[in-house]
């Protein structure tokens, strides 16, 4: 009974990272605003703080943010076989249409409708990736200080091209001295009541 | 013999990077010296990747895969390319997992989540640069596909598939058809 229904969540996991891999379009944040709508605005298994946190693990870690992301999410939801599921869910599709182009690449290329359709898509982007940062970041600002680290971490992007693993070592820093004052604050405020 | 170079190039690749467009020079370095793909090959591949589902490293996986020694190659690439995943990764979330309520933990997350999001905004100027300002000035076309789909997101709640057939359905109309 138990083995059948733990069967019967992983096939429904593979079904849902194959779809977001059939729709991964414009690199990894896309699937983090697929995961967003199914996960959190639809199921609700998981919150908006948690997808963030999953993606900023993914994010510090080599190899590639999305493979990571269906691994983290996987494990959460099913284990260590439910990562491994997740993963090969999501990569699988990609690798078949890829394996599908790449015997006619160069019409494909040059194919004037082609473009014109993909064109549309990567016009589609953008908008995807913002209803995901809007979606995300309501639960990332606890405390007022966290919107400085936003910013900061947006210019150094932006400015100085800068790694993804520094900026999450500012968001470590940053973390022990935001949840250090409030944490002490806490306590003071909590001493004098 | 070939897969197996493929396999452990592809896994070089995978380690050595954290994901995008870092992973260009490296993976463009590996299939050059092997004879795998000629520059012009990369360039293309570059371009095709980007504009198919999937993430940017393993599509190149895919395609010096195919070049190299077909299916199998192919196979062999996107292993090498998922093998950080596969462990380190997998170690990490069982990790993550056990620790992620503990008092340290939470402390980093307080800082690591607006330091994501810092990135994703990051990530959203340099796209829109790329997206909708071209040689010619602001692209028009792009612009108003890209406007209808964020209202569809935001205040209709389409589903992202159906955004993208949308998108596609428009740029077919607007570049195609009318030739805009």
């Amino acid at each position: 009974m138990t083995v059948t229904k733990r069967a019967k969540e992983l096939w429904i996991l593979l079904l849902e990272f194959m779809r977001f891999g059939c729709f991964t379009f414009g690199g990894g944040w896309s699937i983090i605003a697929q995961m967003q709508q199914l996960y959190v605005e639809k199921k609700k298994v998981i919150t908006a703080e948690e997808l963030l946190d999953l993606t900023s693990v993914a994010k510090s870690l080599p190899g590639t943010m999305i493979a990571n992301v269906a691994m983290l999410y996987g494990y959460r939801a099913g284990g260590i076989l439910g990562g491994f599921v997740c993963v090969f869910g999501m990569t699988v599709p990609p690798m078949l249409i890829l394996i599908a182009i790449s015997f006619g690449y160069n019409a494909f290329r040059s194919n004037y409708w082609v473009m014109a359709v993909m064109s549309g898509m990567q016009a589609a982007v953008v908008p995807i990736i913002a209803s995901a940062a809007i979606g995300l970041a309501k639960g990332s600002v606890k405390y007022p200080p966290c919107v400085f680290v936003v910013l900061l971490c947006l210019g150094l992007y932006l400015f100085l091209d800068i790694n993804a693993i520094f900026l999450v070592a500012v968001g470590i820093a940053a973390g022990f001295l935001i949840g250090g004052y409030y944490e002490r604050k806490g306590e003071k405020d909590h001493g004098a009541a | 013999m070939v897969l197996l170079k493929l396999y452990w190039s592809f896994l070089l690749i995978g380690f050595g990077s954290f994901g995008g467009l870092s992973m260009i020079p490296q993976i463009s370095s590996e299939v050059l010296s092997h004879g795998w793909m000629t520059v012009e090959q990369v360039t293309d591949i570059v371009a095709i990747a980007e504009m198919t589902p999937g993430p940017l490293g393993l599509n190149c996986a895919t395609f010096a895969g195919m070049q190299a020694a077909g299916v199998p190659g192919a196979i062999a690439a996107n292993l090498g390319t998922l093998t950080p995943t596969l462990t380190l990764c997998a170690a990490a979330a069982a990790f993550f997992h056990r620790f992620k309520d503990s008092r340290i933990m939470q402390r980093i997350l307080l800082g690591v989540r607006p330091a994501c999001l810092g990135m994703v905004l990051g990530v959203l100027v340099s796209l829109s640069l790329s997206s909708y300002w071209g040689s010619s000035g602001l692209n028009c076309p792009a612009v108003a596909i890209g406007a209808t789909d964020l209202v569809l997101l935001l205040k209709y709640k389409v589903s992202i598939p159906k955004i993208l057939l949308f998108s596609a359905g428009m740029g077919f109309l607007l570049f195609g058809v009318l030739g805009i």
